[in-house]
């Protein structure tokens, strides 16, 4: 393995026809096989069967543990999904509220993160400092995190964001409904939710900046490039791989976004239609509505809107680094 | 009556998922005794999860009872819950900040604030204190059950309300309905957020929206600054909740008589009364309620007690009656559900009539998928 690993980093093309050239099944299948299995039966038991049982859920009328049998309701439920107003506009209002969220979380969130990196990849006495604040926030709990934002973002007088507002304004600018109103309220949720996952996305990076050799910054110094040239020709590319892992994580993460929106509408008085996440709706239908079969097929209809666009995106960013 | 020789195996569940573990758990896997929110207790008893109670408790036990624990205990003249206390809602108002403003404000049901009067009143204690000027605990989530239970008396005092008959449409979305809601989100400029949780008892507003549970915390603060009022009237007088949590025996008991007798001493003055005292609610047994001190005619919370005792139980909703159960119905999940989530919506500046009107349909639609719950 360590030959293949040098070979690995010193000609990534060498390795793979390397790899290709081996029999199909060799004395290392088994205990490959072997090895895989725990993850494999993590998958298939966790990812695959449920999802099975959720098509099948999702074409009955099923009660929250009923004691009466489930009846069977074709693809009823989906068709009030996409037809029934009643269903199909908060649906499709929770899909946009999902997409807003993630189109701009995922650039920004990655952007602030690759900053914060940057700024805290020096040599310098306390750093460490720095590094434990910056990622503090991620160690917290989604639920703390939420209280503390309320009281920042509460609609009095007293509210942290409305004081300073007034204070800077010198009064000019009234109390504003951070939370409730429909224009702010995702906002809202979006600077909370990137103050808490910014930190992750940060170490993970910073680890990227860490691989770059200095050597290449040298190099780049003799060709008289500036800040910006190395870090657009020897920063960027040395992390490529790591933001392209940031951003599929990111928007991973981005669509599973529940925490905050729950909390914050259950208790902060947000505002729901602006805020509400697919994974809001389903929780509801099945938890307080007892709806297992409507909320079945929000979850199959989300994961293969999500699949899809992890697809897409996955094939778009493979082409890039190809080049 | 102690009765030491009954083993109790006591399981803590925490509050704000309870009812989804409870709901979630299979008859056969429940406890021989459990509590539940009342209103849930009829899709209980429809899952065949909760064992009638006349069989294990003893007649002197549900004789005590008071109508409204009856009223919500009840479902198809069986009684399948009996419960510990009762609960009641109103306004709780700061005396001194009332008087600075110069507000007449209610001493008893009969002169209970109009919604138009009790709307001008907010408008002249928020210019006279601060800008603000009534809680309404939006930080227990109006979103939750504590916005259909806070707020569908509003509906029903305004000839409203959420469900008649197993049907919604033209009862939740009704013009009375969508007018009542509309008056309490122009209330929100006057309404402190309370995220502090101190909005009243901090003396930032003059009312406050609360329940029998603020008694309490609100009297050690304020003392005898503290006046207990009925909440708006709509129209068709002044309504209040009514119901709390309520014991029951699980279906599939094996120790039926020890969970009866249990539920027994549960029920005794002693236990009550320990109770009452620790959370202020109004006892649910005859005979403690007659030796409360708080809820006796004197006393300070007579206003609450007098309103349990007009309770509409589960009959029509007439001017007479003010304290109204939440409907006893095993679709009563997704009325609070879809109520609740629209309440908060048009709180939030969401158009009324559609909301309720989308709210009442989805409820409509759900009794029609499971055949009205029959």
């Amino acid at each position: 393995m360590a030959t293949v690993e040098l070979r690995a980093a010193s000609s990534a093309r060498g390795t793979t026809t390397k790899v290709k050239k081996r029999k199909k099944f060799n004395s290392e299948t088994l205990p490959g096989v072997l090895m895989a299995s725990p993850a494999l039966i993590g998958v298939i038991g966790f990812v695959a069967l449920p999802f099975v049982v959720a098509i099948v859920l999702s074409f009955f009328n099923v009660r929250l543990n009923s004691v009466r049998p489930p009846i069977f309701f074709g693809i009823e439920q989906y068709v009030r999904l996409f037809t029934d107003p009643i269903y199909s506009v908060p649906f499709f209002r929770a899909l946009v509220n999902n997409l807003s969220f993630a189109v701009v979380v995922v650039p920004v969130q990655t952007a602030i993160a690759l900053a914060l990196a940057i700024l805290l990849n020096r040599k310098i006495r306390g750093i460490a400092f720095f590094r434990t604040l910056f990622f503090m926030p991620v160690v917290f709990p989604m639920a703390l995190v939420t209280v503390l934002w309320r009281l920042i973002l509460d609609r009095s007088d007293n509210g942290l964001l409305n004081s300073v507002v007034s204070f800077l304004t010198g009064g000019a600018v009234g109390a504003h409904d951070w939370l409730g109103s429909p224009t702010t309220a995702m906002g809202s949720v979006i600077l909370l939710s990137i103050w808490q996952g910014v930190g992750f996305q940060m170490v993970i990076i910073l680890a990227g900046l860490q691989e770059i050799p200095q050597e290449r910054y040298e190099a780049a110094q003799l060709d008289r490039a500036g800040a910006w040239a190395q870090f657009r020709h020897v920063t960027v590319p040395g992390i490529r791989n790591t933001l392209i892992f940031v951003v599929l994580l990111t928007t991973i993460l981005s669509f599973r976004v529940f925490d905050q929106v729950y909390i914050l509408i259950r208790g902060a008085g947000l505002n729901q239609d602006a805020t509400r996440t697919v994974l809001y709706q389903a929780t509801v239908t099945i938890f307080d509505e007892n709806n297992v079969g409507q909320a079945a097929a929000i979850t199959v209809v989300f994961f293969i809107i999500v699949v899809a666009l992890t697809l897409v995106q996955r094939r778009v960013l493979r082409q890039t680094s190809e080049d | 009556m102690a009765n030491t020789k009954t083993k109790v195996k006591l399981t803590l569940l925490a509050s704000d998922t309870y009812t989804t573990t409870v709901s979630s758990t299979p008859a056969s896997k429940l406890p021989d005794v459990l509590e539940m929110d009342g209103p849930t207790l009829s899709n209980y008893v429809y899952n065949e999860k909760l064992a009638p109670l006349a069989q294990y408790v003893s007649s002197a036990t549900l004789a005590n009872a008071t109508a409204g624990s009856l009223a919500e205990g009840t479902v198809a003249k069986k009684v399948y819950g009996l419960a510990m206390f009762d609960s009641a809602l109103g306004i709780y108002g700061n005396k001194k900040l009332l008087d600075a403003a110069g507000i007449k404000y209610p001493t008893g049901l009969s002169d209970a604030w109009t919604a138009d009067q009790f709307t001008a009143d907010l408008g002249t204690l928020a210019a006279a204190h601060g800008g603000k000027a009534l809680d309404i605990h939006e930080e227990y989530g109006l979103g939750g059950e504590w916005g259909s239970f806070a707020f569908s008396p509003i509906l029903w005092s305004a000839g409203g309300g959420l469900i008649t008959d197993n049907k919604s449409t033209g009862v939740m979305d009704s013009a009375a309905s969508v007018k009542a809601l509309n008056t309490l989100a122009s209330w929100k400029p006057f309404i402190d957020s309370n995220a502090d949780g101190k909005a009243f008892t901090g003396g930032r507003v003059a009312l406050g929206w609360g329940g029998h549970w603020n008694y309490p915390d609100y009297s050690k603060a304020l003392g005898a600054d503290l006046v207990v009022m009925p909440l708006p009237n709509f129209g068709q007088g002044s309504k209040t909740g009514q119901g709390s949590w309520t014991w029951g025996i699980g279906a599939e008991t094996k120790n039926g008589k020890a969970a009866g007798s249990f539920l027994d001493s549960l029920l005794n003055d002693k236990n009550v009364t320990a109770m009452t005292t620790a959370n202020g609610a109004p006892p649910a047994t005859k005979s403690a309620l007659a030796m409360n001190t708080n809820y006796s005619p004197t006393g300070p919370l007579a206003l609450f007690a007098e309103q349990l005792n007009k309770t509409c139980g589960n009959g029509p909703i007439t001017t007479a009656c003010v304290a109204v159960p939440r409907p006893v119905t095993p679709g009563y999940p997704v009325i609070t559900s879809k109520f609740s989530s629209a309440l908060s919506a048009i709180f939030g500046g969401a158009d009324a009539a559609k909301s309720l009107g989308a709210a009442a349909k989805t409820i409509d639609q759900n009794y029609s998928d499971n055949s009205n719950y029959k």
